[in-house]
């Protein structure tokens, strides 16, 4: 999500960091955030909100973790707004919503954004359409729950928040995409047909040029219902990915009031009836039981009482004694209700461990030696070996994919049901045609003497189980052969075995041009020893294109020298070969 | 900005490139999507001849990119560490060939050898999972964006998937050993998501992970460990920071970010400029993750750790493209004896 750093004073004002040390302390709390950049003289941060936070999506809920690790206060743009006796006839008979709020505004001007807000949506990734549609946009990401403004005239003032069950079948959006719409769909409509589904507005619900009275609302909705919605319409909006989140709905008056508050200042109009709130069910915060001296056993450093308790605080957290319990340590906290990620002590802890600074904890402390029970299955022990021994008599170890085009058996084969790459959708049950693709593979790089193995899982079903196990394929250069190990491990006593001997050879490479292979005849005076002729003529070749040099043959005092060439053309390799051996 | 100071100055850069990773990194940073040619791009509209600005910037992108394909058909596909290891002897002269283990199953052993030292056994679990083992085990709910967080491989959705992390393995692990505390076990396993496999990205990669249950584990055994984990792979002298960060399986959580070995924390196209590279996952085992394994989160406390291997194993070896990793054109120079 990007932050804009000046629109973060409007909640900080005594906010006074270099962006540098912003984006790394930010980064530290739980906000990832890459870099920040300069747009259009603006300070612009792209912070990377994780889904347990939906109250970050906001300036409001960023500013908020801010000012208690920066300990300064966080000020609440003040509101006062007019009001009048005209109630609102608006219903809502959908079970999904948590709140609504909506208020009339009447004798309105649409005009074009002042430049601060034009500036504002344009960084947030969203074209600048008129003041009223901009504030709504503007609320949107300064408090993180969306709105909307409907236009009076239009739709009439009998809003209705309700469950479509079938009434409307196809749905226009604003920008003209078609929605099927299903029964369970959450709708917003009035009391002739829909207006907007719980995602997305509908033809009628913008607002025009000519637009003078507007009922705007603020809502939060049961956030599996929005998840539904969003995947069975298809549609990601701004407003879905901040409602499918654990959404504050005490934090809506927040909102509510600054957008009614701006339009009124951007466009002129009054307010035209009475605020209809609706809440049925007003969120109970949980009261936690918590241990002062927790943070310090989580963490493994001393961090004081002290430091929690008033960490605790500055988030909004409310402190009491627990009068059922003598230990002074232990109180009962209530968390602030737009932290709904706070749930247990163990939550508690971290508020504190991470304004504390995870950095305060020691890097070189590991957890020391520990005799606890082997619990090391024996067909882990058995692939170990297995693998030593093979690659001990020669053999390469490649891994191929688990995912294969065409089964084996395709009766027993099973299928993935929604595999991306739609070539391979069947899981292998037989390492054999994978290992054949990887010989095809060296044959293409004319790799000599091919000889490979691999060790993974196969996989089948049966009496209507999924059976996976581990089988050994190997090529020994004529032939294929398989072997199940889960099948041997029942006959070995593999746990005999506890030394595993480390091997370390790091010469894999990446091939990209064929292998080309040269013989040359060399002719001695006298017998030499094999392996200094080879040091000596290897030496003379750079050993970027050299891949392999052996004697195949001695006849009396004739030397008959293989040399294998890669990463160069045939020109290259044969002119290297002739003057490395000096043949004409 | 002057489009032939560009076109000299990446020239110069592109012909000193020694090899095809320099080359690959100088090719991301002018015409990668976030590359500098995509963001010159974007200032067409305020140039003040745009449709003639636009056919040189289309003339300087075609012009560059002959260059990079030219150069990189005459680029050695080695590195430099390569270039300087001793070549020893090759010879089937009456000795014994030695095959060679995998990249990935090297960099698997390195750890084992690192974690059985402090007492962990090695561990795995089926690949074939329910949604219970998977999801559900993990703290993350039916019906939860947390979900959204993986692409999964399904076999029969919801329930039946292809496990999409090694912490599914800790799932078993814990339920299964819950009667057996304390618990200190390793595992290197592979993992699937849907993604669609191209030069950066499989279906199929591998992690490695580590969980301890025991009395009084905190955080501070947790970070000790991890660095020294990093530090086996790395080296001593690699810098890695632990902050705050978000799995539902973990709380409090710990994501380590390394310092970028490529612009030592300046920022460069490699981190995306944030001069940090996020390395994995980690936090102590929430307590609903150890409660439904049947242990007591009043008595016992644990951590959780993950890293995926193949990127590293791939910058170890000087790989550029994940597919050669698994079944590709991977092979092994013969030559040590």
């Amino acid at each position: 999500m990007k932050i804009i750093y000046s629109h973060l004073k409007t909640f900080l004002p005594n906010l006074n960091v270099t962006p540098q040390k912003l984006r790394d302390d930010i980064t530290m709390i739980g906000h990832f955030t890459n870099f920040y950049e300069e747009i259009e003289g603006e300070i612009v941060f792209d912070l990377d909100i994780k889904i347990n936070r939906g109250d970050c999506l906001g300036y409001y809920g960023l500013a908020r973790d801010l000012s208690v690790l920066y300990n300064i206060p966080l000020i609440i743009p003040e509101t006062n707004l007019n009001s009048s006796n005209n109630n609102l006839p608006i219903t809502v008979t959908s079970p999904d919503v948590t709140r609504v709020m909506c208020v009339k505004i009447s004798n309105l001007k649409i005009s074009p954004s002042p430049d601060w807000l034009v500036k504002f949506t344009k960084i947030h990734g969203v074209n600048s359409v008129n003041n009223i549609v901009d504030l709504t946009n503007y609320i949107m990401f300064m408090y993180g729950i969306p709105n909307h403004a409907f236009d009076a005239t239009i739709c009439g003032d009998h809003i209705i928040w309700e469950t479509n069950n079938n009434k409307t079948k196809e749905f226009t959006t604003l920008d003209g995409t078609v929605l099927k719409l299903s029964s369970q769909n959450l709708v917003i409509s009035n009391p002739s047909e829909v207006l907007s589904t719980d995602l997305v507005g509908g033809k009628k619900s913008g607002t025009y040029d000519n637009t003078t009275d507007i009922i705007i609302e603020v809502a939060i909705y049961n956030r599996v219902r929005i998840r539904l919605d969003s995947k069975e319409l298809k549609t990601i909006t701004e407003a879905s990915t901040r409602l499918e989140k654990d959404l504050d709905p005490e934090t809506i008056p927040l909102a509510f009031n600054e957008l009614a508050s701006q339009i009124i200042k951007l466009s002129g109009g009054h307010i035209n009836s009475k605020t209809y709130d609706y809440y049925p069910n007003p969120i109970s915060v949980p009261t936690i039981k918590y241990d002062f001296n927790s943070a310090s056993q989580i963490s493994g450093i001393n961090i004081s009482a002290d430091f929690a308790k008033k960490t605790l605080t500055n988030l909004g957290c409310v402190i009491a004694r627990n009068n059922n319990n003598s230990d002074e340590a232990i109180s009962l906290v209530t968390p602030p209700p737009i932290r709904k990620d706070i749930t247990i002590p163990e939550d508690l802890s971290e508020e504190i461990i991470r304004f504390y600074g995870y950095n305060n904890i020691p890097t070189n402390q590991p957890v020391t030696y520990k005799k606890t029970n082997n619990i090391t299955p024996k067909i882990l022990y058995l692939i170990e070996k297995t693998k030593d021994e093979l690659v001990s008599q020669g053999y390469d170890e490649v891994i191929t994919w688990p995912l294969i085009e065409t089964p084996v058996d395709p009766k027993t084969v099973i299928r993935t049901e929604n595999s991306i790459n739609a070539e391979v959708i069947y899981l292998r049950q037989s390492l054999i045609p994978s290992l054949k693709n990887q010989l095809d593979q060296y044959s293409r790089y004319k790799l000599p003497n091919p000889k490979f193995f691999e060790i993974g899982k196969i996989y089948y079903q049966e009496n209507g189980k999924y059976i996976e196990k581990y089988a050994l394929g190997t090529y020994d250069g004529q032939e294929f052969k398989e072997t199940i190990l889960d099948d041997l491990v029942e006959t070995l006593h593999a746990t005999s075995l506890p030394y595993i001997p480390k091997v370390i050879n790091n010469s894999a490479i990446e091939l990209t041009s064929q292998i080309i292979t040269l013989d040359a005849n060399v002719n001695f005076t006298s017998p030499q020893d094999p392996l200094k002729l080879i040091e000596k003529y290897s030496a003379k070749i750079n050993k970027n294109i050299l891949w392999s040099m052996e004697i195949t043959d001695i006849f009396e005092n004739k030397y008959t020298f293989r040399v294998n060439y890669y990463n160069c053309d045939d020109k290259t390799a044969k002119k290297i070969h002739l003057s490395t051996f000096n043949l004409t | 900005m002057d489009l032939n100071k560009i076109k000299t100055d990446y020239n110069e850069k592109i012909n000193k490139a020694k090899n095809s990773a320099k080359l690959e990194l100088i090719r991301i940073e002018l015409l990668g999507r976030n590359g500098l040619i995509n963001k010159l791009f974007t200032e067409i509209k305020t140039a003040p001849n745009p449709k003639e600005y636009g056919q040189q910037l289309n003339s300087l992108k075609n012009e560059l990119e002959n260059i990079i394909k030219e150069k990189s058909n005459n680029t050695i596909n080695v590195d430099s560490k390569i270039e300087n290891c001793k070549l020893k002897i090759v010879n089937s002269f009456g000795l014994p060939k030695v095959g060679h283990l995998h990249p990935i199953t090297i960099t698997e052993r390195q750890l084992n050898e690192v974690f059985r030292k402090l007492g962990f056994s090695i561990y795995n679990s089926p690949e074939i999972v329910t949604n219970e083992y998977n999801f559900l085990r993990l703290n993350v709910p039916q019906n939860h964006p947390a979900m959204d967080m993986q692409d999964t491989i399904y076999i029969k959705q919801p329930q039946c998937l292809l496990r999409t992390q090694t912490s599914t393995i800790e799932s078993y692990l814990l339920q299964q050993q819950s009667k057996n505390l304390p618990i200190r076990a390793a595992f290197p396993g592979c993992v699937y998501r849907n993604e669609k496999v191209n030069r950066s990205n499989h279906f199929v990669f591998h992690q490695y992970q580590a969980v301890v249950v025991d009395k009084g584990v905190t955080m501070k055994d947790l970070i000790g460990t991890m660095d020294l984990m990093f530090k086996t792979l790395y080296g001593p002298s690699v810098v890695v920071r632990y902050r705050c960060k978000y799995y539902p399986e973990v709380e409090p959580g710990v994501g380590p970010d390394m310092q970028c070995f490529n612009c030592k924390g300046k920022g460069c196209v490699l981190c995306k400029y944030a001069g940090w590279i996020e390395m994995g996952g980690s936090g102590m085992i929430h307590p609903k993750v150890l409660q439904m394994a049947g242990i007591d989160p009043k008595i016992y406390s644990g951590f959780a750790f993950g890293m995926g291997l193949d990127r590293w194993t791939m910058a170890e070896n000087y790989i550029t493209d994940i597919r050669t990793l698994m079944g590709g054109n991977l092979a092994y120079k013969p030559n040590e004896l």
